[in-house]
């Protein structure tokens, strides 16, 4: 299933008072929950996954992240910041200025990590919790897919 | 809703006036103050550059406003529902873009439009500078809390593309062209600069600032020598000068409707416009994205407002960050 359409779809059932959707075909399946302690979507296909970590889940707005049916990363000591629009991967505010973090870097809630760019549309992404930067995921100016990790860092 | 200043009411009396003339006695009521308070006000606005002519027995009669940029000359009887509910005009900053983005972080509530008589670092792509000297052009930026999904935010740079173009349109009768993603040319050359910021959790858009930088009066020794891109203003196409103030009135309100056609409609009415806009569709194009070149035909906008460009080979490649020219 296109981004795109599991986008609608997750829309239209937040838009509704269904809490459980399973959907199953030959290459994919697909199982959304929502509710006030778990909130999340499963897609599981032949593609790879995108991967998120666990957001906090708010009871009033419908909040969703995307999880892997079989996680990619085996360590769940590591959790990943993720990429929320589709778009191009800066590590710095501009080709002359110092990156926003390097590995070991430890970012507090709020700092910016980095830039994605889409359609000259500037997203700084900010850490949502205070953290340690163990691996960059993606290279300078790289693109990059929702959902997709940027960074693996280790919650503090 | 709240009141506006009195300075904006005097100014929208003037303008809602068929001949021309208020009498101190109707400033007086609408605004329930003394006739001396009314005085003093039209005093001021004279100091401001207005020129207001008293003549006995007949009122107030403005003759002409200045064009500088204020918020009650800006918002006096601005027909918009959202933007421009409050206005700030600077007359230096950094970037209205980083001013706004402070308003947002303050949690400023929609609408708010920032606007500077110059900035000393207007931003461009790639940390590269926007050209922005004092009191010829338009650099503003607004602030929206738009209820959408941050992956469907890029969308809005379509929007303030198609809204600059149409206030070109309605200032000057020059139809102005739009450039992937935003940028608004005229006879080919770059007039505006659109760049857009967001501030996003996973899940929600906190705020987006949708910074527009439009050459209206630029003369042609104020461009710097070396562009990356050839550039005009709307004096120089036009041959004479534009007056800031009504292309600013304008804009803001081609932005409004627009924006409350995006919430209503989604992006396809703006995706529509955007379309009809564009003369590069079907044409050979070459896209620069950071190190790698894309060379082929333009096809159109994806439905998530990518460029899609057709190569020789025949692959169709989505673009989401790049510059684009003719080739």
């Amino acid at each position: 299933m296109e981004i795109k359409d599991l986008r609608t779809l997750v829309k239209m059932i937040t838009d509704t008072d269904i809490t459980e959707f399973e959907m199953e075909n030959a290459e994919e399946k697909i199982v959304i929950k929502r509710g006030p302690e778990k909130e999340y979507v499963q897609f599981a296909a032949a593609a790879p996954a995108a991967i998120a970590a666990p957001t906090a889940a708010s009871s009033a707005a419908p909040s969703v992240t995307v999880t892997p049916a079989e996680p990619a990363v085996a360590d769940d000591k590591y959790e990943t910041i993720n990429s929320p629009i589709v778009g191009s991967f800066y590590r710095k505010p501009s080709p002359e200025a110092d990156p926003f973090v390097d590995i070991g870097s430890v970012v507090e809630v709020g700092q910016a990590v980095c830039l994605v760019e889409a359609m000259k549309m500037f997203n700084e992404i900010e850490a949502e919790f205070k953290c340690k930067i163990i691996e960059i995921l993606k290279e300078d100016a790289a693109p990059v897919e929702f959902g997709e990790p940027l960074f693996k860092v280790e919650r503090l | 809703m709240k009141k506006p200043a009195p300075r904006e009411t005097i100014l929208s009396l003037f303008s809602q006036t068929p001949n021309g003339f208020v009498s101190g006695a109707q400033i007086s009521t609408e605004l329930g103050i003394s006739r001396t308070a009314v005085w003093k006000h039209i005093r001021n606005l004279r100091q401001a550059g207005y020129n207001i002519e008293a003549i006995p027995s007949r009122g107030y009669q403005l003759i002409q406003s200045p064009d500088i940029l204020m918020p009650e000359a800006i918002q006096a009887g601005l027909e918009c529902r959202v933007i421009g509910s409050r206005v700030c005009c600077l007359d230096a900053t950094d970037s209205t873009n980083l001013q706004a983005c402070r308003f947002g972080d303050d949690g400023e509530a929609e609408g708010l439009v920032v606007v500077a008589d110059q900035q000393s670092s207007g931003k461009g792509r790639m940390g590269r500078r926007w050209e922005s000297p004092a009191e010829v052009n338009l650099y503003a930026s607004i602030l929206l809390r738009p209820a959408i999904l941050p992956f469907d935010a890029p969308q809005l740079t379509f929007l303030s593309a198609v809204a600059v173009c149409r206030a070109i349109m309605s200032s000057t009768g020059l139809q102005a062209r739009v450039k992937w993603p935003n940028d608004v040319l005229l006879n080919g050359r770059k007039v505006a600069g659109l760049l857009n910021e967001m501030s996003a959790e996973t899940d929600r858009v906190n705020y987006v600032v949708l910074g527009i930088g439009v050459n209206l009066n630029m003369r042609k020794d104020q461009f710097p020598e070396a562009l990356r891109y050839p550039a005009t203003s709307l004096a120089i196409a036009k041959g004479h000068p534009v007056s800031r103030l009504d292309f600013t009135r304008s804009l803001l309100q081609e932005i409004d409707a627009l924006y409350q056609a995006f919430l209503e409609q989604g992006s396809e009415p703006v995706f529509e416009a955007w379309q009809q806009l564009c003369d590069m569709t079907g044409k050979a194009v070459r896209v620069d994205c950071n190190d790698l070149l894309i060379e082929g035909v333009m096809a159109g906008l994806a439905d998530d407002g990518a460029l899609l460009v057709r190569t020789a080979t025949g692959k169709m490649e989505r673009v989401y960050a790049g510059d684009v020219r003719p080739a």
